[in-house]
């Protein structure tokens, strides 16, 4: 198995507020399952990392939660995005690609001469 | 947005807790089953697959824990622990926590409204504009009344000339004027003032304008500025009074303004006016008679100079006018003025007061603050175990503190709320007390400032009580554990600490007592000076008939006299009334009026004071109807008319001054002195037909002062007393001789209503206030030193509850454990009560002044006191003396 990552500070509520864009309104353990697999397993996340930071999104009011029947007929708290949710996402994402690009220009070789 | 709405989110997360667990225990045990099945699915048994599930979890329990972190503010909700846990740990400890809150608040308390009055009266600012370069001139002299002699004109002018440290002088005239309303008449006291006055004070109109310089001198329109009290009181605030018209003495004064709130100075006066309203204050005999002392001086100085140069300025000038008018200073009386800065002439008489009830106060608070801190301490060393094993846990040393402090805190707080009642009803009283001092009692209120100092008091005692109380150590748990749980701490430096604290209370309350005892017996020492009076029966009330307008017009006089012998014989026929005289002033009451008097054949030494004496006038019932005894000689007589030979009576004291070996009756006397010119009264010899007692004219804690009455038929019809002796209860004649007056002078005033008795009471009252407060601080202060001291040792007798069980088993009998423990207090007492005594005798020295007939030290009451406060001191020690000496020993060995 590879090496695990602690997940950063921040970007798990994008992470968490992709996945519900992507997937749907979506329990915890799905969302849990959905991060590690797309993270190729680098990332674990354990209940006292993803709870409190589902909390903290539906404080802030980006996400709802219902009780709902799972597919396979278990009752799950799922979680949906809300309008602001979306903006937020967008927002977000944004900042982040930005901020991916700044760093990937400082990390980058330099191209020109010496 | 995002975080106001999760704060709230927060706050409301506080409250859902349980619900909000439940919710998530279903939520993850979901989350669990879901990856348990995903497991088997692959192929793990079920047993597995539950095991890795909750590997991978990462531990619900902190899971849980994480989740209600982020739910609510953890922060808040320890703080709202804390306090939750110190409502209930306080309401496991009824009886301390009642203690500790009643002594709190009553320190609290006491001190709030002893603050109110000192702010009021001495630290707030003055509405005065520039106030600290306000002084007032004061004219002293050797005399009885001369105290304050006030300044002539042509004086003020001297100064005015002459000093060059002021920037303006302004004068002030008290006088007194009858305002007509539409259907009353009343005395009213105003201050005739040059139009500089209120610049010179620095103080502005409220509405229309004050008075300006074009105010002054002759053929000016009369104009008044109304005080903002009387403006309130008799206009209720009315601002259409501006630009109207007001009735003063039958004359038509305009009111130009309204003066903003300020404290009365130099006297309580209800409106300012302008020197034209009196005739008299623009004539020449005023103006130019250098000995027609009539006027106050208030100056501001120049910017820059202070008041020392202001003193030698005014110094030079004084000592230039006494050289150069020798015959208007007489050596003998020693004529000086003072330059006092404005602010300690406003409450220079509050002020010994308020530092006796201050410093009262204060104590109370000390001994209040100490005893809590006694009672913090024991509580604490029992909390030990209950500590220590909190810290054993994990709590750190600040988290511990904090809890404290919300103990205390909350402590305190009940405290100051209960100490905040205490003072409204504490103050309501204290201003009572101030108006007799200050000028500036109206100003006396629980405001924002008063309220902020309480909260100041109480958090600053909560902090202190939260610092005294030591904390467990570095492995004190384990220690704990090695003594099987008893108490380890050895606690010599507490103890030390907690007995130091009852030695300063039992001394402190020793001070307290003692200051009580001394203004105890000042106070019964004054109620039992005599009047001079035979009977407290006599009613007396001033009727003037005449005012400034027409006292010297001979007509209005000989009407006026008419007028008074007619109220005499009607009064006489009411039913229950035994005597009735006539004079002024009525009897207990100064007279203003003072002269200087010489005798026939009596050359004064040089440099020997003139004698002043009193003017009064009487009819012949008067010293019978008042009761004041004839000693030798006879009362006037209806043959002593106003053209028959003068006569006069006068008191023992002028009689002792003049005539110390002699029968005065049959000598002469005669009023002199410069000022006699500017007043109708000769200074043709008179002859001394009697000789009375003295009474105590100037309240009962004076020295009486020389009198000479004059036959009421002699002089002027000045004032104009009525005395009338009842039969039984004088007060309720009131009715009755009301009606006569007002049928005979419908539109006079009548004034000054009082029976005898009531005037001997305003005599004593403030004394008597003096002394309730200081004897119920005292009182307090010896109540809290006893729960001191009888705690202080209980908790000695539990802390050593195995040592005397070991004592008793090893042959100590019951006496001898309680002589052990009464000797640990004794020692304690003597300490406090040797440091007490001589603290009292420091104490005592500062109030001085407010004594009356008692000496500062006096033994008898110093003995009794600590008497009283060994009493209860031995008293307190008794009782866990005896409780040491029931302890059984084989059961605390057994413990």
């Amino acid at each position: 198995m590879a090496e695990k990552l602690e997940v950063k500070q921040g970007t798990l509520a994008l992470m968490i507020l992709k996945t519900i864009d992507v997937l749907g309104p979506l329990h915890g353990y799905g969302i849990a399952r959905r991060i590690e697999e797309t993270s190729k397993n680098r990332l674990s996340l354990n209940y006292g990392t993803l709870y409190p930071a589902l909390l903290k999104l539906e404080q802030e009011g980006f996400i709802k939660a219902d009780w709902r029947q799972s597919e396979n007929n278990r009752r799950a708290k799922y979680y949906a995005l809300t309008p602001s949710g979306r903006k937020q996402l967008a927002r977000e994402a944004r900042e982040w690609n930005q901020t991916a690009d700044l760093i990937a220009a400082f990390l980058a070789p330099r191209k020109e001469a010496t | 947005m995002k975080h106001l709405r999760s704060f709230f989110s927060r706050v409301a997360g506080m409250f859902t807790g349980h619900r909000a667990d439940d919710d998530l225990r279903d939520e993850m045990q979901a989350h669990l089953d879901m990856e348990t099945a995903e497991f088997v699915r692959r192929g793990m048994s079920p047993d597995e697959a539950r095991r890795q599930a909750v590997l991978a979890s990462g531990g619900l329990t902190q899971a849980a824990e994480a989740v209600r972190a982020q739910r609510g503010l953890p922060w808040l909700e320890s703080i709202a622990a804390d306090i939750k846990y110190a409502f209930r740990s306080l309401r496991h400890a009824p009886i301390f926590t009642t203690v500790v809150v009643l002594t709190l608040a009553l320190g609290i308390g006491a001190n709030t409204a002893i603050f109110s009055v000192v702010r009021a009266v001495v630290l707030k600012p003055l509405p005065h504009r520039d106030g600290e370069r306000l002084v007032y001139l004061r004219h002293s002299m050797d005399a009885p009344g001369g105290e304050n002699i006030l300044f002539s004109v042509p004086e003020v002018q001297d100064v005015r000339d002459g000093a060059k440290s002021f920037e303006g002088i302004a004068e002030y005239s008290p006088l007194s004027f009858t305002l007509r309303g539409e259907n009353d008449a009343v005395r009213i006291r105003a201050g005739l003032v040059t139009g500089n006055f209120f610049e010179v004070m620095g103080l502005s109109p409220m509405l229309g304008r004050v008075t300006e310089t074009t105010d002054d001198g002759p053929g000016v329109q009369p104009v008044t500025v109304l005080t903002h009290d009387f403006w309130l009181r008799r206009f209720n605030g009315d601002s259409a009074i501006v630009g109207s018209q007001l009735r003063l003495d039958n004359k038509s004064v305009t009111v130009i303004g309204v003066m903003e709130p300020a404290p009365y100075f130099p006297d309580r006066v209800d409106l300012f006016a302008n020197m034209v309203n009196s005739e008299h204050h623009l004539s020449a005999s005023m103006v130019q008679g250098r000995t027609h002392r009539m006027t106050e001086m208030v100056a501001r100085l120049t910017p820059g100079a202070t008041v020392a140069q202001a003193r030698s300025d005014v110094g030079a000038v004084h000592a230039r006018i006494t050289r150069e008018f020798k015959q208007a200073y007489d050596p003998g009386s020693h004529f000086r003025v003072s330059v006092i800065p404005f602010r300690q002439a406003l409450g220079a008489r509050a002020q010994l007061t308020l530092w006796l009830l201050m410093g009262a106060a204060a104590f109370v608070l000390i001994i209040a603050a100490a005893n809590v801190a006694n009672l913090t301490l024991m509580r604490g060393v029992r909390r030990e175990p209950e500590m220590v094993a909190r810290a054993a846990l994990g709590a750190g040393a600040g988290r511990l503190r904090r809890l404290l402090l919300a103990e205390n805190l909350l402590l305190t707080t009940l405290g100051g709320v209960l100490g905040v009642a205490i003072a409204v009803g504490g103050a309501g009283l204290l201003v009572s007390l101030v108006d007799r001092y200050s000028a500036r009692a109206n100003e006396i209120r629980l405001d924002g400032v008063a309220l902020t100092f309480t909260l100041l008091m109480s958090m600053t005692l909560a902090v202190l009580l939260s610092l005294i109380a030591s904390l467990p150590k570095e492995g004190a748990f384990a220690a704990m554990i090695s003594a099987g749980g008893r108490r380890i701490s050895g606690g010599v430096r507490r103890q030390r600490l907690q007995r130091s604290l009852v030695v300063a209370q039992v001394a402190v309350s020793v001070v307290l007592l003692a200051g009580a005892g001394l203004l105890t017996r000042t106070m019964m020492q004054l109620s039992n000076v005599e009047t001079g009076l035979r009977s407290e029966e006599i009613l007396s009330m001033d009727v003037p008939l005449l005012d400034i307008s027409n006292i010297f017009d001979p007509g209005a006089d000989a009407g006026a006299k008419d007028r008074y012998e007619r109220m005499l014989r009607e009064i006489r026929a009411i039913p229950g009334v035994a005597d009735v005289g006539l004079g002024s002033p009525t009897p207990l009451r100064r007279s203003t009026v003072l002269f200087e008097v010489k005798a026939e054949g009596k050359a004064l030494a040089v440099g020997e004071a003139m004698p002043r004496a009193e003017l009064r006038t009487a009819n012949p019932e008067f010293f019978g109807a008042a009761g004041i005894p004839i000693v030798k000689g006879r009362p006037f007589a209806l043959t002593d008319q106003a053209t028959s030979g003068l006569v006069v009576i006068i008191n023992q004291t002028l009689a002792d001054r003049y005539f110390p070996n002699e029968d005065p009756v049959g000598k002469r006397l005669a009023w002199t002195g410069d000022v006699l010119r500017f007043t109708p009264i000769s200074d043709a010899w008179r002859t001394v037909v009697g000789v009375t007692a003295n009474t105590q004219d100037g309240g009962l804690d004076t020295q009486s002062r020389p009198v000479m009455f004059t036959p009421f038929t002699q002089m002027l019809a000045m004032g104009g007393g009525l005395v009338i002796r009842a039969e039984r209860n004088a007060a309720a004649l009131t009715p009755a001789v009301t009606k006569v007056v007002r049928g005979i002078a419908p539109t006079a005033l009548i004034e000054n209503v009082r029976t005898v008795a009531q005037i001997k009471d305003e005599s004593v009252a403030p004394r008597r206030i003096n002394a309730a407060l200081v004897s119920s601080f005292g009182l307090l202060a010896v109540i809290i030193a006893a729960v001191g001291i009888a705690g202080v040792l209980a908790f000695s007798v539990s802390a050593r509850t195995t040592e005397i069980g070991i004592r008793m088993s090893l042959g100590a009998d019951r006496r001898r454990v309680e002589h052990m423990i009464l000797k640990e207090g004794g020692v304690l007492l003597v300490a406090g009560l040797t440091l007490g005594v001589v603290g009292a005798v420091l104490a005592a020295r500062v109030i001085r002044g407010l004594l009356f007939g008692v000496e500062p030290s006096d033994p008898l009451t110093l003995l009794s006191v600590a008497a009283i406060m060994a009493a209860i001191g031995i008293l307190a020690c008794w009782i866990p003396a005896r409780r040491a000496a029931r302890i059984d020993p084989a059961i605390t060995m057994r413990a």
